[in-house]
């Protein structure tokens, strides 16, 4: 408490660091990101510097601001949630090691291969990778936070690709307006796909996860409809079907245009992907909307006695996760694609959920799990090109990992037995005591 | 084009189409009947197809294939029992990272066993070999050769449909495996463990989910390949919610996707209508929305579907 | 002399918190109809579920015909012929009134259900009890009082020699109650032995032939029926001094009522009326306070008031205006405060902070947001918590501690902070001591006194008639969803508003 008598007497300098902070953080991440490992090797190690100092700087201010009681606490509780993901991951590499060993490879050049692969020669992959499953997670995230699991964020994916592509072929603006626009678009029509399930949910309490996967199936088979009316000719290419090139203004810009040594693949989507992540927890932690959502999701008995709309809060969730969703269609046609393929790389709106469950539903840590995801899935077919180790290794990999982090309600489960465990015996112990003493 | 051997032979499609998912769904329905929720069956049958496969290849027979991918269809889904009953995870999770670990089991087997990723090498002999044409049925006009000339896993099918629709309704143990879904604690108090029901429905489904793949690989086909489920498993939930949870309904259900997509072919190929043959693949799954949405009467899942269920009661 | 069939001795349960069985001894002979009768909380439900092996108790020995035995599921129960009807029914809804009796027991050889038998076997066993039931009627289509009829048939099937039946008129109407009555003793000729729990008295008279008293996890008495009064059930049941310390001054009440309820109807969520025709008011400055048995209408009164549960009929006013249609949000804008019964499920998000609880209700208004109601201000709600959590005394490690992390009565300091400083002009509280300390309990007495010193009405819900004579002006006695009497605090005792508690005395207040 003595900690918090500190907020009022802040100096100048914490308010200076701030913009400190952000500006460090975001150039170095910019770096970071756009680094590739043909001559962009400062940058990248550049932008580990960086990103650390932000880092260093952050918990300096969060020290000044809050007392040296408070930041120690405050780290234990940040340790405590990375505790079990971190301790999740470990494990799971450790399990997937010792497979590899039984089953004849090196798991130590194969991890190497992996991590060098993911981390650094084609880190531009992972970067790649990341952008789309940073975005469908968001959106898994946010329904996550309302209480609601929507599963099919595959299908508002399409929906979302299916408008950028649209919009992308027929607007010749400046790239000012048409970017904006076909942005929101994208996310508009994830969030009118998703428009059936909230409304089913809150009327007729029709479970989302049903609603979401069933039309994330139809989403999915209407998508060659759009490809053949877009360019997509059954002529001269059956499977899969492609629609037309995007206009060039409507192309996300690449980071090569502010960074010379960039991979010439890699775009600005990773960039948005972050800011709308950093958006997503600032929407759900510092407004009136990310509130009532919150209490929501976490006891709707009791939000409901405080006269928060329970119906009102599940629509708007699902719709903003609509929204989400469809914006990893905007980052894949006009920021990688520039095209609309039948079959769109799929999947991002699947490994969305893998990824938002692996970062227990928080918008900042689903920018780690996706970046973590994109690696491994880089990672491993480096690793399969250079070593004969296969790369689905990498799949097991991913699936301990989720199974482990997921499965913490074990911890806490066997917590909690053990404590009951201890509170009765201890009950009765009390009572033969109580009888000894009256005899 | 519309000619009685073009109707012979969709009639007979839509069976061979319908059956993994049939197989499935009435797994899914015995499954969700005793309160778990198993969208788990995709990487169920992932399994039992690659199990099928690599056994039948292996052994040169696809009979002890078949069994090979029941049995661990059946190991794989106790992953899920133990996770949802005894670990009291969230079904929905459960089954979400099962479907992740089923990829990447086969796909890093296929490996280890094959030497390459993609299909495996062709088994031998595949369970098509053993079709049968039913002396005297199989002569019928039109649903002879539809339902009395097919394989073997399309007429087991046919035979769980009543089994398991007596089993459920007709059973001692099939009207514990309802009241577990329905009012578990009910079951309970009259001294019946609802954690062995529960355990039994994920059972079943994870037997017959490993049929079901068993058909994709080693009877529809000769070979396993990666993704060939192509989300079956989830089109399966499908029939067995719009089939209303029951058996019957269940194989109808399937049978109507098993049209669809024999039809959707037949477009295809043929270009009758000017209608786009994906929109076939689409209506089951606007069905089953339009199911959900309770605009079906029958489609009520069973009450304690999804719940958790605790035996140990602290407090009163 | 009859001749005992069960019998235990020096049960005890121990609960995490709470001891709900102290040495209980109790005897049960054959072809009797028993009482255990005991207000809620008495220990009544959890003997009945140690005897049904659902819990394991802490010590202790049962016996049955003589012979000790140790029960470690429902089964072995059944086993030995004890059936036990659930005051909320165990049947599965889906399912017809025959595979219901039959569950668990099925008829038929290898694993099949030899259905035909079952049904004779079911219609036999109504007929031979006098049980009227269509076997093949599904469940949900039954009326509470014939679902309780299969409940019943549910224990003859496994042959019970002994019946306990937990509460069993809570549910039903006074004419399902006089058929209850019929069949009950109908069985007890046929020769069953039975149980009933309850806490009316009037069922003890019209149906016992014995009855003990539980009180506070302990045996408290044991009468024969016939001789004893309701006046003393009463005393045994309730009767016990005030021990309370919190001093309270007499305070004068403005004649105007800040609010009151005219003939309000409001039904459960099976469409059952559980607050029937209630009529009263608060003015500023009195405490009013409703005693009654819990299940008589009381938690969903409350609901009613706040808008979480809507009202069928009858009149909500609230300073001139029905709030009868408003929403929640808008009653508590106008200064309705509530404090509910259950704080984990209805009062508290747990996994928010202490901070956040204090602050929801009126989150989307300054000084908790900006004007607008867009953004948070996190500052600001940390400091008001703060400061509450001084003014509360709410042992927290901080403003940014989760609820959860609390003790049961500084939760409860967390949503009174909440609910008394919004300068309320009504303030309804549920059960606001449940499951407290004494030190919590006195805490929050001082409290809700300090809010009617304030001028503000209070309508006090409460299960224990110490908390209402304590704190109350006024008593009104609720019973079956309506007030039947009307007590100043001063000129009436326990034993008094026991007897209407319990039903033993009725009249209906203007």
């Amino acid at each position: 408490m003595s900690a918090s008598k500190n907020t009022q007497s802040t100096g100048m300098l914490p308010r200076l660091l701030s913009p400190a902070i952000v500006l460090l953080g975001a150039a170095g991440t910019v770096l970071w990101l756009g680094a590739t490992m043909s001559g962009g090797e400062t940058f990248y190690f550049w932008g580990i510097w960086l990103i650390a100092a932000a880092g260093a700087l952050y918990l300096w201010r969060y020290r000044m601001l809050n007392g040296p009681a408070e930041f120690k606490d405050h780290l234990h509780r940040a340790g405590r949630t990375m505790a079990v993901p971190i301790m999740g991951v470990t494990l799971a590499i450790i399990i997937g090691g010792v497979i590899m060993l039984l089953t004849g490879y090196d798991p130590f050049e194969a991890y190497g291969a992996m991590f060098f692969g993911g981390l650094v020669r084609n880190w531009h992959i992972s970067v790649l990778n990341a952008a789309p499953l940073i975005f469908t997670a968001l959106s898994v995230a946010f329904a996550f936070k309302a209480g609601l699991f929507n599963i099919g964020a595959e299908g508002q994916y399409y929906l979302g690709a299916m408008a950028a592509t649209w919009l992308s072929l027929r607007i010749a603006m400046l790239a000012l307006v048409t970017i904006p626009l076909v942005f929101v678009f994208a996310g508009l029509l994830g969030a009118i796909w998703m428009i059936i399930p909230a409304f089913l949910k809150v009327r007729t309490g029709a479970h989302e996860v049903i609603t979401t996967m069933m039309l994330a199936h139809t989403a999915r088979y209407l998508s060659p409809i759009f490809i053949r009316a877009n360019g997509g000719d059954p002529a001269d290419s059956t499977h899969p079907y492609v629609t037309d090139k995007i206009l060039e203004s409507s192309i996300l810009p690449r980071l090569q245009e502010f960074l010379p040594n960039a991979n010439y693949r890699v775009h600005t989507g990773i960039l948005i992907a972050i800011v709308v992540a950093l958006l997503i927890h600032y929407i759900l932690y510092h407004t009136s909307w990310g509130f009532e959502i919150r209490a929501v999701g976490e006891n709707k008995d009791a939000a409901r006695a405080q006269g928060i709309s329970v119906g009102k809060n599940i629509f708007r969730a699902l719709l903003i996760a609509g929204f989400l969703a469809g914006l990893a269609g905007f980052n894949q046609v006009n920021g990688l694609d520039h095209r609309l393929y039948e079959n769109l790389q799929a999947g991002y709106g699947w490994n969305g959920i893998s990824v938002a469950l692996l970062a227990a539903g928080n918008p900042i840590g689903v920018v780690f799990t996706g970046l973590l995801w994109g690696m491994l899935d880089a990672g491993g077919q480096f690793m399969a090109r250079t070593t004969s180790t296969p790369s689905a290794i990498v799949e097991i990999v991913k699936g301990t990992i989720l199974f482990l982090v997921v499965a913490r309600y074990i911890y806490t489960a066997i917590g909690n037995i053990r404590r009951r465990r201890q509170r009765e015996r201890a009950a009765r112990e009390q009572i033969a005591e109580d009888a000894r003493q009256e005899a | 084009m519309f000619d009685y051997d073009f109707l012979v032979n969709l009639l007979s499609a839509m069976v061979r189409n319908a059956t993994p998912i049939a197989i499935a769904a009435m797994g899914a329905v015995v499954c969700e009947r005793s309160g778990i929720v198993n969208i788990a069956m995709e990487g169920i049958m992932t399994v039992g197809a690659f199990t099928a496969a690599i056994v039948a290849g292996a052994t040169g027979n696809p009979w002890i294939g078949l069994l090979a991918a029941i049995v661990f269809g059946g190991i794989f889904s106790m992953l899920h029992a133990f996770a949802t009953v005894n670990l009291h995870l969230n079904h929905v999770v459960s089954g979400a990272v099962l479907n992740v670990l089923a990829l990447g089991i086969t796909a890093y087997l296929m490996i280890i066993i094959v030497g390459h990723p993609g299909t495996t090498d062709s088994i031998p002999v595949s369970l098509s070999a053993y079709r049968w044409a039913i002396p005297v049925l199989s002569s019928i006009p039109l649903v002879g050769q539809m339902l009395f000339n097919q394989t073997p896993i399309v007429y087991f099918g046919f035979i769980m449909i009543p089994l398991f629709t007596w089993f459920l309704n007709r059973t001692k143990v099939g009207l514990h495996v309802r009241a577990a879904g329905e009012h578990p604690l009910a079951l309970e108090t009259i001294g019946v463990s609802v954690y062995k029901m529960r355990y039994l429905g994920v059972l079943v489904s994870g037997l017959v989910g490993g049929m079901a793949g068993a058909y994709l690989s080693i009877e529809g086909n000769v070979s396993f390949t990666e993704g060939m489920t192509g989300g079956r498993g989830f089109i399966a939930m499908a029939a067995m919610i719009s089939g209303g949870w029951h058996p019957v309904g269940a194989f109808v259900a399937a049978l109507f996707f098993g049209l669809a997509d024999a039809l959707q072919v037949r477009f295809q190929v043929f270009q009758v209508l000017n209608v786009p043959e994906e929109l076939f693949i689409v209506l089951p799954y606007v069905l089953t929305v339009v199911a959900v949405a309770g605009l079906v009467r029958r489609s009520r899942p069973p009450k304690a579907v999804g719940t958790d269920f605790m035996i140990e009661r602290t407090q009163d | 002399m009859a001749q005992p069939i069960l019998e235990t001795r020096h049960i005890v349960k121990q609960f995490p918190k709470v001891l709900a069985n102290d040495d209980i001894n109790i005897t049960l002979n054959k072809g009797e109809i028993l009482c255990l009768l005991g207000e809620n909380g008495a220990g009544k439900s959890t003997l009945m579920n140690v005897l049904y092996g659902l819990y394991k108790p802490t010590a202790g020995e049962i016996f049955i015909d003589g012979k000790t035995v140790e029960f470690s599921s429902p089964r072995d129960a059944i086993d030995r012929g004890l059936g036990m009807v659930h005051q909320h029914f165990m049947l599965v809804d889906t399912l017809t009134v025959t595979e219901n009796i039959i569950l668990g027991s099925e008829p038929g050889k290898g694993p099949q259900i030899d259905y035909k038998a079952a049904w004779k076997q079911v219609k036999e066993l109504s007929d031979r009890h006098g049980l009227r039931i269509d076997p093949d009627a599904k469940i949900m289509n039954l009326s509470v009082g014939l679902q309780q009829r299969v409940e019943i048939l549910k224990a003859l099937y496994r042959q019970a020699k002994i019946l306990i039946l937990d509460e069993p008129t809570a549910v039903l109407t006074p004419q399902e109650v006089e058929e209850f009555f019929t069949v009950v003793r109908a069985l007890r000729d046929n020769g069953v032995s039975i149980i009933i729990i309850t806490h009316k008295l009037e069922e003890v008279k019209a149906i016992s032939d014995r009855v003990y008293i539980l009180r506070g996890g302990k045996v408290e008495g044991e009468r024969t029926t016939a001789d004893v009064s309701k006046e003393d059930l009463a005393n045994l049941m309730v009767g016990r001094s005030v021990v309370l310390s919190v001093e309270k001054k007499d305070h004068p009440v403005k004649p105007n009522p800040v609010f009151q309820i005219e003939d309000l109807r409001v039904t459960d969520d099976r469409h059952i009326p559980v607050v029937d025709g209630l009529t009263l008011d608060v003015h500023p400055g009195e405490i009013v306070g409703i005693a009654g048995v819990d299940g008589n209408g009381q938690s969903e009164l409350a609901e009613a008031i706040m808008g979480l549960r809507p009202v069928a009929s009858g009149v909500l006013n609230h300073e001139g205006d029905d709030i009868k249609n408003l929403t929640t949000k808008e009653r508590i804008h106008r200064k309705v405060s509530y404090v509910p019964s259950d704080r984990h499920r209805y009062g508290l998000v747990l996994p928010f902070t202490v901070a956040e609880n204090i602050a929801i209700g009126y989150h989307d208004r300054a000084p908790n947001a900006s004007a607008h109601g867009w953004r948070l201000e996190y500052g600001a709600m940390a400091s008001r918590a703060e400061q509450l959590i001084t003014d509360f005394d709410i042992r927290t490690p901080g403003p940014l501690a989760p609820a959860g992390n609390l003790s049961g009565g500084n939760q409860q300091k967390v949503i009174l902070a909440r609910e008394l400083t919004r300068e309320p002009s009504l303030l309804v509280v549920n059960q606001p001591t449940r499951g407290l300390d004494v030190g919590a309990i006195e805490y929050i007495h001082s409290q809700i006194l300090a809010m009617r010193d304030q001028d503000v009405g209070v309508l006090l819900i409460s299960l224990e008639l110490e908390e209402i004579f304590g704190l109350a002006d006024r008593i009104l006695v609720m019973y079956e969803g309506r007030i039947v009497k009307e007590f100043k605090t001063g000129e009436t005792d326990e034993r008094e508003v026991g007897l209407y508690m319990t039903g033993g005395k009725k009249e209906q207040s203007a």
